[in-house]
């Protein structure tokens, strides 16, 4: 039912391997085996959490209950006079900076005098048991002042009697964009949009073991996106040179951004390092939802101006984030809503104030999409008021504005390589569109409803009431029906909608950031046959990294044996497992690394002399190179504009929808998607980024919301934070295009980020169309659909307490 | 998790007898929701008494209906050809709760006494009265969005969240029960309890009282009956509300009618003001609507799960509406879901 399509005539693979037949069907361009996937789906594959050392002993992390609080004393006796329990340890016991941070180092290794979020970490424990360790970090007694907290983040924002969570007041970026003056025209929509909390949801938690050595230093195995970043947090905290801090990638349970600021890292060396133990450190799922950074809430206020032909003459844009109690990366999300803030469109006036605030609500930091998704379902939203107010369909009034190879983004940046939206639009259009529902007889005919009829903009389904097809025995297949299998509607009630989404990624750290990463490649002879190690710091987090550095090599260096060692700190390094970036810094850096290994053997090759025997006779050959995209640069503080983006990434969507409107179901009934990825290195893995972004876009129309009263967490499990199902996710049509993109290797293009925006706003204008509702706010859940209303009439009662 | 003793008594009499006179003793079932429970420290139990292998896993036809272990898996239950032919509504309401695995664990009685999933009474930094009487009801000012619309209290506005529980209450079934005083049968829609200013009481039985069978009593016009869940998504969630069902039409009146509803109250909720408005009706939409209606004037709703009331009336008069099609819809056969 899904397949994904390539256009063999724009650029897709071609071999370059150089001994000729050699790695060639594994090679760059084609679905080469992951080597992790087989023990992955078996159960074998080693995450994190399996980490087991004979002598080791367990930590565990008391945490604060209240969102805001003063701390007046910790006491840790009682811990420490249980049986079994190793250390317990407060912040007087952090032998070096007590805070750590990604942008500021605003975050306490463990809480002094405050604290500014539920669950935040205030105590340590080391036990010979998890089971002991927790219940000591139980026993241990704090005494907490209450205090205001401050969980509204407009008000934070902009209310100068508002508390300030950290010195230096609330907003931790405001981030203007300015571009020309003329904020009028004919035709002008408006409206408010929010989107919930999304958390990363992936499926291994925060875990590792710290083993103290023999130089004082610290060894680390660990599930993060970036080692090196890790390593220069933790280090200082440790009051340690961070050569003596060494750490190792251990088997990532998924990511998704949520492994990019430090967890158990630093407690774990802190145990480690005071009991001279090996110390295992791994959260269960509750305090997993504590203990990493969710996607940024957003609150937005957008105003687009347009002709009456729907060509946009302005954006305003308002873009309220909430960052929670600490920076995190708040500061780069904010960057990338501003500067995407109108999203791929030609747009001469342009007006956005950008904001990240600090609340006393759970931090929020990298989630996939960064700052870009939440900027997409706003003004996506708004594409299609803005196609409803003149008459256009939501392709055309995409189309009509969409951008190009050469077109200005709203900073000034000019778009130079492939963009082609307009006719990525077209062919999304263009695909064929699913069966309409399938449908037994709807029940007899019932009375028109007694309240307001709603609007049905929808490709409509027509109303069965009153049809009824005589001894209508077929079932409907239940899984395409909104309700699935509980089969709450045999098609009656349900209509069909059809959105679309559009949305642009920058690819890569932009602003300015020395964003690189470094490759170390050895060829030798391993049994006499040639054999390529890939060494880099780089993290394989799910996505398929070390397949591609595998790949990467066959093709550079028309050898078959690859093997990609194990991430570590022993090399420069690699950047983060974010922004859709590896394949490209890292893949060049391996690249290059091999480009440089190859130009080493020519010199050293005798004529007519195979591989194994040139490294029969001169050995092993190694090489280890640094790859750096090209600059990018700030954006002004005043007007927003630079070059802040080193790539820019399109991917549009078509949702088609069907919605129960009287249950307030809503079957997803097919995803299509159209991206364009300038290179393809492995079809098979870049479908499953594909499928994958588009299912947590999915998720966030419909279900996922970590949901935040008053600075607390009301669902902390996977049984009440809810994310799609297989019945939930539809079958895709993807289409992939190759158009190359100059500056970047291979002319690829990062794609792990793209599906996950445009996705969301599809859906949630599918079921907009489907149900006539405006539904401002995702994820849109059955009581924003079944409010009231139906062919039943109204329930008359309004006994609201 | 707080330490505890684990028993596995032999035999019904010696289970009833460990858990006597010891209120921080539990029974263990599956397990599913009572350790969930004991790692969240909601529950706290001293001692835990396994059940499980002393508990009957049979369904058997008893001469007035079926009796079922309460030892019997979910998964089991749902399974059963018995049960699949006479209580359709009941494999189905099962079928469409948690997800398979769980299922393979969980117990009929377990599965009747699992506990709520209001939000502030999973976690214990709250306060709740139903965990700590006399601590307060966030719930009825903070996030009430799942929670009750019919049956609440000031007390605790909490809803039950069984599926299986609604369709038992539909077709008033005896919950079969062992303790220190003997043996007795409760009826279902009066097991489990309303709020009421004692909500840290779930149910009717007294302390140490263990479930050994529930009893199905034959509802010959049951063979045609409905279970309709609505869910905030495909599979695997909580029901939002939910209708069990069973019509009795003749010449295009309704002679008789089981309804409970899930999702709105405290316990499962036998809809008899709807029942009563039903007997004797037209079996048209428009008395299904009226009925549906007569129920939910007992309802008061908070302001955010006001949509509950509108919503349930969608359900119920669209299951009514189905049941009443003379040659209906061919229900197909319950589908086990992930
Ligand atoms: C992720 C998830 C999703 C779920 N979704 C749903 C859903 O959609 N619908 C639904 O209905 N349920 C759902 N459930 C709940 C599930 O049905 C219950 O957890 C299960 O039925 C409990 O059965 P158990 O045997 O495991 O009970 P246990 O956890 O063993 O016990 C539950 C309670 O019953 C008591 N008990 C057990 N046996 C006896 C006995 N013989 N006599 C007296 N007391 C006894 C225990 O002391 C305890 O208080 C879900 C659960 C999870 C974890
Ligand atoms: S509704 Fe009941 S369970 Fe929920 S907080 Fe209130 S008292 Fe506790």
């Amino acid at each position: 039912m899904s397949g994904t399509e390539t256009r063999p005539d724009r650029g897709q693979s071609r071999e370059r391997g150089h001994g000729p037949g050699v790695g060639r069907d594994l090679g760059v361009g084609h679905s080469a085996p992951r080597p992790d996937g087989t023990l992955k789906v078996t159960g074998e594959f080693a995450y994190s959490s399996d980490l087991y050392l004979a002598d080791m002993v367990w930590g565990a992390t008391l945490r604060g209950p209240h969102p805001s609080a003063r701390i007046r004393s910790v006491d840790v006796g009682p811990a420490l006079a249980m049986p079994g329990v190793l250390a317990a340890l407060t912040c007087e016991d952090v032998p070096g900076e007590l805070f750590y941070g990604l942008d500021r180092r605003d975050q306490p290794v463990l809480a002094a005098d405050r604290v500014r979020y539920q669950g935040e970490p205030v105590a340590i424990v080391a036990a010979d048991h998890p089971e002991r360790a927790r219940r000591a970090a139980a026993a241990i007694v704090v005494d907490y002042e209450v205090t205001e907290a401050v969980t509204d983040p407009r008000r934070a924002a902009f209310d100068p009697s508002c508390p300030a969570v950290h010195d230096g007041g609330n907003v931790v970026r405001h981030q203007p964009v300015r571009v020309g003056g003329d904020f009028t025209a004919p035709v002008v929509v408006t409206g408010e949009y929010e989107v919930g909390m999304q958390d990363q949801a992936f499926l291994g938690p925060e875990s590792g073991l710290a083993v103290p050595a023999e130089d004082g230093g610290v060894d680390l195995f660990v599930a993060t996106q970036w080692l090196h970043v890790d390593r220069d947090q933790i280090a200082p905290c440790l009051g340690l040179p961070p050569e003596l801090v060494r750490l190792t990638l251990a088997g990532v349970g998924g990511a998704f951004g949520a492994r990019e600021d430090l967890s158990m890292q630093v407690h774990a060396c802190m145990l480690a390092l005071r009991t001279g133990r090996p110390v295992k450190m791994v959260y269960g799922r509750q305090e997993s939802f504590f203990g990493h950074v969710h996607r940024h809430p957003a609150r937005m206020r957008y105003e687009h101006g347009a002709d009456l032909d729907g060509r946009l003459r302005y954006v305003r844009a308002e873009i309220l984030l909430d960052g929670g109690a600490y920076c995190s990366s708040t500061p780069a999300v904010v960057g990338n809503a501003a500067s995407l803030g109108v999203g791929p469109y030609e747009v001469p006036n342009v007006w956005i104030d950008a904001y990240g605030v600090y609340t006393n609500n759970p931090p929020c930091g990298a989630m996939r999409g960064f700052g870009a998704v939440q900027a997409c379902f706003a003004y996506e939203s708004q594409m299609d008021r803005l196609a409803e107010a003149c008459g256009l369909s939501p392709v055309e009034v995409r189309v009509r504005n969409a951008v190009s190879q050469g077109s200005r983004l709203a900073t000034g940046q000019v778009i130079d390589s492939p963009a082609p939206l307009a006719g990525m639009l077209r062919e999304l259009a263009a695909m064929p569109l699913p069966p309409e529902p399938s449908r037994t007889a709807g029940p007899v005919a019932v009375p028109p409803p007694a309240g307001p009829a709603r609007a049905a903009a929808a490709t409509s389904v027509p109303d069965p009431a009153g049809v009824r097809a005589p001894g209508a025995a077929a079932t409907p297949d239940l899984l395409d029906l909104p309700g699935g299998v509980a089969q709450t509607t045999h098609g009656e009630g349900v209509r069909r909608g059809v959105g679309y989404g559009v949305g642009i990624k920058n690819i890569c750290f932009s602003e300015g950031f020395d964003d690189h990463s470094t490759a170390r490649v050895r060829v030798e002879l391993l049994g006499g046959e040639p054999h390529v190690l890939v060494r880099t710091a780089a993290a394989e987090v799910g996505q398929g990294l070390v397949t591609v550095q595998e790949q990467i090599a066959r093709t550079e260096l028309g050898v078959e044996r690859v093997t990609v060692a194990q991430a570590d700190t022993t090399v420069g390094s690699a950047g983060s497992t974010s922004a859709s970036r590896q394949s490209y810094v890292t893949g060049g850096a391996v690249r290059a690394a091999c480009r440089a290994v190859r130009e080493r053997l020519a010199v050293l090759r005798a004529n007519g002399e195979t591989l194994a025997e040139t490294l029969e006779r001169a050995g092993a050959v190694e090489e280890t190179r640094v790859y750096r995209h090209r600059p990018t640069f700030p954006m002004d503080p005043v007007t927003g504009q630079g070059d802040s983006h080193a790539q820019l990434a399109l991917c549009v969507h078509r949702a088609v929808v069907d919605v129960d409107v009287e249950l307030g179901l809503v079957k997803v009934v097919e995803l299509a998607a159209v991206q364009d990825v300038g290179r393809v290195l492995n079809p098979l893995a870049l479908e499953g980024q594909i499928h994958g972004g588009s299912a947590q876009g999915l998720g966030l129309a419909l279900m996922e919301e970590v949901q935040v009263v008053d600075g607390r967490v009301l669902n902390p499990s996977f049984t009440d934070y809810l994310i799609p199902t297989i019945l939930d996710m539809p079958p895709m049509r993807v289409s992939v295009l190759a158009n190359p993109d100059p500056h970047a290797p291979y002319g690829l293009r990062g794609a792990g980020e793209p599906p996950t925006l445009s996705s969301t706003p599809a859906v949630a204008a599918a079921v907009r169309a489907a149900t006539g509702l405006r539904l401002p706010r995702v994820p849109i859940r059955p009581h924003d659909i079944a409010m009231d209303g139906s062919r039943y009439g109204n329930w008359a009662g309004d006994r609201s307490l | 998790m707080r330490p505890f003793t684990y028993e596995r008594p032999a035999d019904v009499r010696s289970a009833v007898a460990a858990a006597a006179g010891r209120p921080d003793a539990a029974y263990l079932g599956g397990g599913t929701n009572l350790v969930d429970l004991m790692r969240l420290g909601v529950a706290t139990p001293r001692t835990l008494v396994d059940v499980t292998r002393i508990s009957s896993r049979a369904i058997e036809e008893t001469g007035g209906g079926l009796l079922i272990g309460a030892g019997v898996r979910n998964g089991d239950l749902a399974a059963d050809p018995l049960v699949r032919r006479a209580q359709p509504l009941l494999a189905r309401a099962v079928l469409e709760g948690a997800s398979g695995q769980i299922r393979n664990m969980a117990t009929v009685a377990g599965n009747l006494l699992q506990r709520t999933r209001c939000p502030y009474f999973q976690d214990v930094t709250k306060p709740c009265n139903k965990r700590l009487p006399g601590s307060g009801c966030p719930a009825r000012t903070g996030d009430h969005r799942n929670l009750a619309i019919l049956g609440h209290s000031e007390h605790c506005v909490a809803t039950h969240p069984s599926d299986m529980a609604v369709a038992l209450a539909a077709l008033d079934a005896l919950v079969h029960v062992e303790g220190p005083g003997g043996a007795r049968t409760v009826p279902m829609p009066g097991l489990h309890r309303l709020p009421g200013d004692e909500p840290d009481r779930d149910t009717v039985l007294a302390p140490g009282e263990l479930i050994t069978a529930v009893e199905v009593p034959h509802l010959p016009f049951a063979a045609r009956s409905r279970y309709r869940k609505v869910r905030d998504r495909a599979s695997f969630a909580f029901a939002v509300v939910s209708v069990a069902a069973a019509l009795d039409v003749a010449g295009g009146v309704v002679r008789d009618c089981r309804i409970a509803l899930g999702g709105v109250a405290h316990a499962p909720w036998r809809a008899e003001a709807a029942e009563a408005a039903l007997r004797g009706a037209a079996a048209t939409p428009e008395e299904f609507a009226r009925a549906a209606d007569a129920e939910l004037a007992r309802s008061s709703p908070l302001p955010r799960n006001a949509f509950k009331a509108p919503l349930l009336r969608n359900v119920l008069v669209r299951t009514l509406t189905d049941l009443a099609e003379p040659a209906g819809f061919a229900e197909s056969e319950p589908v086990e879901t992930p």
